[in-house]
């Protein structure tokens, strides 16, 4: 199919040089990539009208996960399929090494100075925060104080488990190996107990399956976000969140401008508009339940803090020491958790 | 670009198209665009699955076997290999035991009832494979329709675990593959002709005979084209596999998403994918050999 994207690459490549100048100034499009499922809601939803409104863009987005993102980036060495990405830490460390990200210009983001310090380098904006800790259903099992709980009745055998594909779930098993007496490098102690464990406990599932799992009965703990656990209790769902004794985690999704992006004015307005007031405050209703990362956007309330200064004090991992280790980490929990 | 000629009444070529050889190379001309695309969009990125294969390295940069190495040197990947093949011809059987009594009932059944047989047959192609691995979860689950009813009649005290098993996974291809096996069955079956089994119960032939050695054999292609679609499908069928099964049974399709998606170690990934064209080619091919050989002792 050709999206309207392609066929103005596809026209800027046949016309040549006369064409440029008039689509560089276009107002047209921007493509950006999102995670499909409630991100690619959300965004349709609230973003691209917004972007529509203000700067008469029109925001094309393309559903895939942050390593799909990575992969076709990759693989389209220097004409990326989109203009901007969104990325949790781990890809987002790949991608800079990879050489796939333009810097950011700060001065062409107005919001910048409505998100707290760190939330804007040379890479990226951070336009959400992630918040991980323990869900679990009221109804079947006590609440657990932490992750060591996880590991004993009546929890355990009602645990569903996700490995390290994803962000929440490798930084959820360092949490738990640090609980054992592991650490961010050494994640032995989780795998150790969790081998002990593993015939009573309930799923090791697909991190896309775990709510659906959730939700079936499956399992009545696991390890998740928060928006997850607002998602699912909007879906009239038994479950809580819980903020483990040792904390619960964050992390950033940032949005980054792709190297060699088509539309890269249209994309700066695009990331402005995500971290705005009123994008951010309408992301965080249901049914989307965001995390606002602007600073004049009130914080809700189910949330397992007051205010975002308060997340400074949350858990958070140094992807640059973990991305190296990550693959032998997967290919271990295959072998450990095989039947 | 050569136009075809229209043979003249009689048969002959006529002169004005340079004879047969023309029309030969025309036809020839005809099958390659199909023949470019099918070199350009299938076998020249084969061949660079081939080439990615042999770099030891993730960024593709140093050639080697390593990476060969890596995986042929470690058991588990034979564990998998067996694993994933295993998956396939359970699904395989299964989907003959359900399949080939459907199959018969169809053949039997009015022309009514016969699109009303061939209308649930295909309704699970109408549906997304996602929506339906999703369905089996409501199914199969702890608290599912399943678990729920036994429980209600007491045929249980507390609930099976089905999904996360292998069983489950095999019950739930069997519905998603059934379509694969049943078409190509059906569509043999109801070209044989109905004297012959009238012929061979007036020869005294009981219906079970009949069955066996009539009906089976005559029905041999369309039941081997059915187990190879079901066996290259099943083995491949990645989101159910994960879904499903989970990911403590592990298959080759999941080995190869977590190389090439989240590991990024493209030259593993393109091991994995060989080893897995390799070994369904191996087990099709092996089909197809058993196939041709039941179809030459009906013929001989």
């Amino acid at each position: 199919m050709f999206s309207r994207r392609r066929l103005l690459a596809g026209a800027t490549a046949l016309g040549g040089a006369a064409f440029l100048p008039s689509i560089a100034h276009a107002k047209g499009s921007v493509a950006a990539a999102i995670y499909p499922g409630t991100w690619e809601e959300a965004f349709r939803a609230i973003v691209a009208p917004a972007l529509k409104k203000k700067d008469s863009v029109d925001l094309e987005l393309q559903p895939l996960f942050a390593v799909d993102q990575v992969a076709k980036a990759k693989a389209a060495r220097g004409a990326p399929p989109f203009d901007a990405f969104v990325l949790d830490p781990g890809p987002r460390i790949t991608a800079i090494q990879d050489g796939l990200f333009d810097k950011i210009d700060i001065k062409k983001i107005s919001n910048a100075s409505k998100l707290p310090a760190g939330l804007v380098d040379e890479w990226g904006v951070g336009v959400n925060a992630q918040v991980v800790g323990i869900a679990y259903n009221p109804k079947k099992v006590p609440a657990p104080k932490g992750w060591k709980d996880l590991f004993s009745e009546p929890w355990v055998s009602r645990l569903g488990l996700t490995g390290f594909q994803t962000t929440f779930g490798t930084v959820s098993l360092i949490e738990i190996a640090k609980v054992f007496g592991g650490s961010e490098t050494n994640i032995e102690p989780a795998l150790v107990e969790l081998k002990k464990v593993l015939p009573k406990i309930a799923a090791v599932g697909q991190p896309a399956a775990m709510p659906s799992l959730f939700q079936q009965g499956q399992c009545d703990v696991m390890y998740t976000n928060t928006q997850t656990v607002a998602t699912l209790k909007g879906r009239g769902v038994d479950i809580e969140f819980v903020k483990p004794e040792t904390g619960a985690i964050t992390f950033l999704t940032t949005l980054h401008i792709a190297k060699g992006a088509t539309d890269v004015e249209n994309a700066y307005k695009y990331i402005d508009i995500v971290a705005g007031k009123e994008v951010q405050e309408a992301l965080t209703k249901p049914p989307y339940n965001f995390i606002p990362v602007n600073k004049d956007v009130p914080v809700p309330s189910y949330l397992p803090m007051k205010s975002l200064d308060e997340m400074s004090s949350f858990v958070r991992h140094d992807w640059a020491k973990i991305n190296p280790l990550r693959a032998g980490w997967i290919e271990k929990f295959n072998k450990e958790m095989a039947k | 670009m050569r136009t075809m000629t229209p043979p003249s009444p009689d048969g002959a070529a006529s002169p004005a198209d340079g004879g047969g050889k023309r029309s030969v190379l025309a036809e020839w001309q005809l099958a390659l665009p199909l023949a470019l695309a099918f070199a350009s969009i299938f076998l020249a990125p084969l061949l660079m699955l081939v080439g990615v294969s042999f770099f030891n390295d993730e960024k593709i940069t140093q050639p080697g076997f390593g990476q060969w190495a890596k995986f042929l040197g470690d058991p588990f990947s034979y564990k998998v290999i067996a694993d994933t093949m295993l998956l396939g011809l359970k699904t395989v059987c299964a989907t003959i035991v359900i399949g080939y009594p459907l199959a018969l009932i169809y053949l039997d059944a009015s022309p009514r009832l016969q699109k009303v047989l061939i209308f649930i047959i295909v309704m699970p192609l109408l549906l997304s494979v996602v929506v339906r691995t999703f369905a089996w979860i409501v199914v199969l689950g702890r608290e599912g329709v399943v678990n729920t009813l036994l429980l209600q009649l007491g045929i249980i005290s507390e609930p099976l675990r089905l999904l996360q098993t292998e069983l489950g996974l095999v019950i739930s291809l069997t519905q998603i593959e059934m379509p694969l096996m049943l078409l190509p069955l059906i569509s043999v079956m109801s070209r044989l002709d109905p004297n012959l089994r009238d012929a061979s119960s007036a020869l005294g032939a009981s219906r079970w005979r009949t069955l066996f050695k009539v009906i089976v054999p005559l029905s041999m292609p369309g039941l081997v084209a059915g187990c190879l679609l079901v066996f290259a499908s099943s083995t491949t069928a990645f989101i159910s596999q994960t879904v499903i099964g989970g990911v403590r049974l592990i298959y080759l399709p999941l080995l190869i998403w977590q190389q090439s998606l989240v590991v990024f170690n493209w030259p593993f990934a393109a091991v994995v994918s060989l080893t897995l064209l390799v070994s369904v080619l191996t087990v099709v091919s092996a089909l197809s050999y058993l196939g041709r050989r039941s179809g030459g002792y009906v013929h001989g």
